[in-house]
């Protein structure tokens, strides 16, 4: 279980500081799956980073089965937005950075999470030369190859056209019921939220708080985009999303 | 070792490389052209060769080999130590004020008063105080491009996106492994191009050292070389065709360590 307790984040200190994240309070259970919503710059991003252990929150903490968490490590994996490849790293090196420079002993090797995204082929190239769909899949490699126990991602499909962005989120789906890693996902795409998220949090306008929490129990199929229950969750995160604009 | 003789009999019937091969020849000729004409005009206004053309000059450097050789390689040593010195200086630490702000705060107002001087300026009250030998020649020369570098790669380090540093950070990397994974690659196009410029520089602040002060013939060099015959042409002509002969050795070196520690800046961009 990863929790969030009443967590704040600040930029800058004294009378300019910026709130970006204020009091938001979550808990995500073992293989559970949360989707982050919210308008841009609203703070989604500070908030997935205080998750991550990139930023110190200014108040609360979060909490893995009951421990403080202290950054990422091998139970911990980000992806981010752009994949976050190094254009001086072959596809093989940007897989296996994070078992590079991992503490904790490597569950799995940056050569097996390649062939599990289908891009052993590519593994000596750069990222230059690959396309966007491709670059984002190995930034998917290089977090599933330390095994993590929670997946953290920042709007890991924006700017991918409808195609692409619907089959890698197939495969998030696939590897998230395959893998059972908890998922925090923040997205600003409704339909992205629905199908991914077992339950989404709606976050207000900057400093994020949380608005409205939406279950979504039907989703973990990969033909859930056609049926009702997508539907209705995507009007009423609709919905939600429009409240006090 | 056979795997590299390979890879230059595949070079050499590689077209884009021979066709590269060609046009530097062609670059070559047209720069000895335009030196003959200009010393043809001379001799037509002035009455007088100052300027010797481009065969003379070879000539000139073909009979004193031996002498032009030995002074080519003192001057040689000297810049190729100078920009050493410089750059293991001058770019780790720009890099490190470039990163890291609070230590930027501290350094980079002595930088920028300290940078803008002509060090080699200085030089007459370097040989006063450590005397004339090469360590104080080498030294200037290394002072000077040691800002031009610094200046460069801390400027490089500012650039560098941040989404690469959150890349390895999140990746679990260390203060010092964003350095070695993330800072020095980032830069390390940018700080090849200064040391581009750092060779042209170089080789004009050691002509200075090399010229300033004292004629002590014994010291060598290409500088005294140049200066103690500059009113037999032909003789000096020898000598900077030589110093542009190592100045384009160097700038062939910096190219190949390019291709090679840069390899990712030249793959094709996303092949459909
Ligand atoms: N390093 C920083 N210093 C000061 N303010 C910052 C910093 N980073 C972010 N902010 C501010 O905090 C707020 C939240 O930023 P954040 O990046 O978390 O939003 P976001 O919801 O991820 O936005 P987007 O939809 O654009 O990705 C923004 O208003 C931003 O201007
Ligand atoms: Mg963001």
């Amino acid at each position: 279980m990863i929790e969030l307790h009443d967590i704040v984040v600040e930029y800058g200190n004294g009378a300019r500081a910026v709130r970006a994240v204020d009091g938001v309070s979550l808990k995500v259970p073992p293989g559970g799956s949360l989707a982050l919503i919210g308008p841009s710059g609203c703070g989604k991003t500070s908030l997935l980073y205080a998750i991550a252990g990139l930023l110190k929150p200014a108040v609360g903490e979060v909490t893995l089965e009951g421990k403080p968490l202290s950054g990422v490590g091998s139970r911990v994996a980000l992806i981010l937005q752009n994949a976050g490849l190094l254009p001086w790293k072959t596809v093989w090196q940007n897989a296996n950075l994070s078992l590079l420079l991992a503490k904790e002993y490597p569950k799995k090797t940056a050569t097996a999470a390649l062939e599990e995204m289908g891009l052993l082929e590519v593994k000596d190239r750069y990222p230059t030369e690959l396309s966007e769909g491709m670059k984002r899949r190995v930034g998917i490699a290089r977090a599933l190859a330390t095994s993590p126990t929670v997946m953290l991602m920042d709007e890991p499909l924006a700017s991918l056209d409808t195609l692409t962005k619907e089959r890698i989120q197939d495969l998030f789906l696939t590897l998230w019921r395959k893998h059972r890693f908890s998922l925090i996902l923040v997205t600003h795409d409704i339909e992205e939220a629905a199908f991914l998220g077992e339950r989404i949090a709606v976050l207000s306008d900057r400093p994020a708080r949380i608005k409205a929490v939406v279950d979504n129990p039907g989703m973990g199929e990969l033909d859930y985009r056609g049926q009702e229950g997508f539907i209705a969750t995507v009007s009423r995160l609709r919905s939600a999303l429009e409240v006090g604009r | 070792m056979r795997r590299v003789l390979v890879s230059i009999g595949a070079k050499l019937r590689d077209r884009s490389f021979r066709g590269r091969i060609m046009m530097y020849a062609a670059s070559v000729g047209i720069l000895l052209l335009a030196w003959e004409i200009a010393s043809l005009s001379i001799e037509a206004i002035k009455g007088r060769a100052f300027l010797p053309n481009p065969v003379r000059a070879i000539a000139e450097m073909v009979r004193l080999g031996p002498l032009l050789f030995k002074n080519f390689w003192i001057s040689a040593w000297r810049l190729v130590m100078a920009i050493l010195i410089a750059f293991f200086t001058g770019y780790p630490l720009g890099l490190l004020i470039g990163h890291e702000r609070r230590l930027d705060q501290l350094i980079s107002p002595m930088i920028y008063i300290l940078y803008p001087i002509p060090q080699v300026a200085f030089i007459l009250l370097l040989f006063l105080i450590f005397g004339i030998g090469s360590p104080v020649k080498v030294t200037i020369v290394a002072i000077a491009l040691f800002f031009q570098l610094l200046v460069s790669a801390r400027g490089a380090a500012k650039q560098i996106e941040e989404e690469y540093v959150t890349s390895v950070l999140s990746a679990g990397a260390s203060r010092w492994q964003v350095y070695w994974h993330v800072i020095l690659p980032a830069t390390l196009p940018s700080i090849l191009t200064s040391l581009r410029v750092s060779v042209g520089l170089g080789m004009a602040f050691l002509y200075i050292a090399e010229t300033t002060g004292s004629f002590d013939p014994r010291r060598g060099g290409l500088g005294p070389f140049i200066k103690n015959n500059m009113y037999s042409g032909t003789q000096a002509f020898a000598g900077i065709l030589a110093m542009a002969i190592l100045g384009l050795a160097l700038y062939i070196v910096i190219e190949l360590i390019e291709r090679f520690a840069c390899r990712w800046k030249y793959v094709p961009r996303r092949p459909s």
